[in-house]
């Protein structure tokens, strides 16, 4: 993919992957080239989404992008419903059922980050958070308590208030 | 005393930048740059098209901050902001790693779109609210988005000025060079240099920033406070006076 302007910084240098070459299009002209990333699998969390995997995601975020770009997309979302109610959902992105591989109800599953309109984030978890990543002890206590530790996502959701 | 916060000072000097009518988008972490574009917005432009990420009621999109990028791309952006962890004299930006980039001191969040965000819009504005030697550097360790780029690559735009709570530097693009072109006020040229890791290269007719109006810092601290907070809470929290 092309990306204009782009030449002359250290990602040529760091990534060599990008390549720059002459612009077909204006001879003379050289534009700076990057592969399109293929992911294996995405994990996307949406407002609602429908059986057949019809979904509404935040318009500020990347994550139909993101489904396009990957091989499995597993939906996660606030509410399952019909997919006449994902369409009347808005306002947000909507993701067509054909990028995705499967969907499942978690309320609360973007926790502790949040869901526009939807409920705010935890900014007292995240800052437990961002204090246990400093330390490779505490953050292995943090794995333990809270994404190794519950038994299932209602035992979290408990867990975490 | 000076009777208003650095971040009151930086958002007045940046809101003086924006022209009417003009299509302005505030990046990710650009809180200063936030209010200094509502200040604008709520006086002397109100006709600009304001796009402020992460804010909900400044995003005109539906399509993610892909639609953002590829609006930029394809020329959309009259002006736009970008910080740096160091920024050099040639105002070259870095946003990947304090030191050796393969055994770095600090690793940086990264550039995000910010090397394609510096010269696709017509004007970039670089602010830093930090002004010292560590940050304003003869060299940046790593470049991710340069000032100037080859003369055969199409750069509609690039940066216009850097904004600090020291000075205004303006950049001269055929020069790639930061040049001081106003002192912040009761800052003097002495202690600018004593900050700042590079020889300072002045415009003939350095002036000095007019302070923020009582206009300026009324609307700052009403209605440019109340709608930051939509997007930066702790930001609109401590960073006005009274």
């Amino acid at each position: 993919m092309p990306v204009p302007g782009h030449v002359g910084s250290d990602y040529t240098r760091l990534r060599p992957e990008f390549r720059v070459i002459e612009n077909p299009y204006a001879p003379g002209q050289r534009v700076l080239l990057v592969p399109a990333i293929r992911c294996d699998v995405a994990l996307v969390h949406a407002v609602v989404a429908a059986p057949d995997g019809t979904c509404l995601l935040d318009p500020m975020e990347d994550d139909a992008l993101l489904a396009q770009a990957s091989t499995v997309v597993l939906v996660s979302a606030e509410r399952v419903v019909d997919r006449d109610a994902v369409l009347r959902a808005g306002p947000g992105t909507l993701l067509s059922g054909v990028h995705v591989t499967a969907v499942v109800e978690a309320p609360r599953g973007a926790h502790p980050t949040l869901v526009r309109g939807v409920y705010d984030l935890d900014a007292r978890h995240l800052a437990e958070y961002v204090a246990a990543a400093r330390d490779e002890e505490a953050f292995r206590a943090y794995l333990a308590r809270y994404v190794f530790g519950p038994k299932d996502h209602a035992a979290y959701l408990e867990l975490v208030g | 005393m000076t009777g208003y916060t650095v971040e009151e000072l930086m958002a007045a000097v940046i809101a003086r930048e924006v022209r009417d009518g003009e299509t302005v988008a505030v990046g990710t972490l650009a809180p200063v740059p936030a209010a200094g574009v509502l200040l604008a917005h709520v006086s002397h432009a109100p006709r600009a098209r304001v796009i402020i990420l992460n804010h909900p009621d400044y995003w005109p999109f539906f399509g993610g901050s892909k639609e953002f990028y590829d609006f930029a791309q394809r020329g959309g952006l009259d002006l736009f902001f970008l910080s740096g962890a160091q920024i050099d004299r040639a105002g070259n930006l870095n946003l990947i790693a304090v030191g050796d980039p393969a055994r770095p001191t600090v690793r940086l969040p990264g550039g995000a779109g910010a090397a394609m965000l510096y010269y696709l819009p017509r004007r970039v504005i670089v602010f830093r609210a930090e002004h010292s030697p560590r940050v304003f550097v003869e060299r940046v360790d790593v470049t991710t988005a340069p000032g100037a780029g080859p003369p055969d690559v199409v750069r509609p735009g690039g940066p216009w000025k850097a904004v600090t709570p020291l000075c205004v530097f303006r950049f001269d693009r055929a020069r790639a060079q930061l040049v001081v072109e106003a002192l912040q006020p009761g800052v003097t040229r002495e202690e600018l240099q004593r900050q700042t890791g590079f020889p300072l290269e002045w415009a003939p007719d350095v002036t000095t920033v007019p302070p923020p109006t009582a206009d300026e810092l009324r609307l700052l601290r009403t209605r440019v406070r109340a709608a930051v907070a939509r997007a930066y809470p702790r930001f609109a929290a401590t960073a006005f006076a009274a």
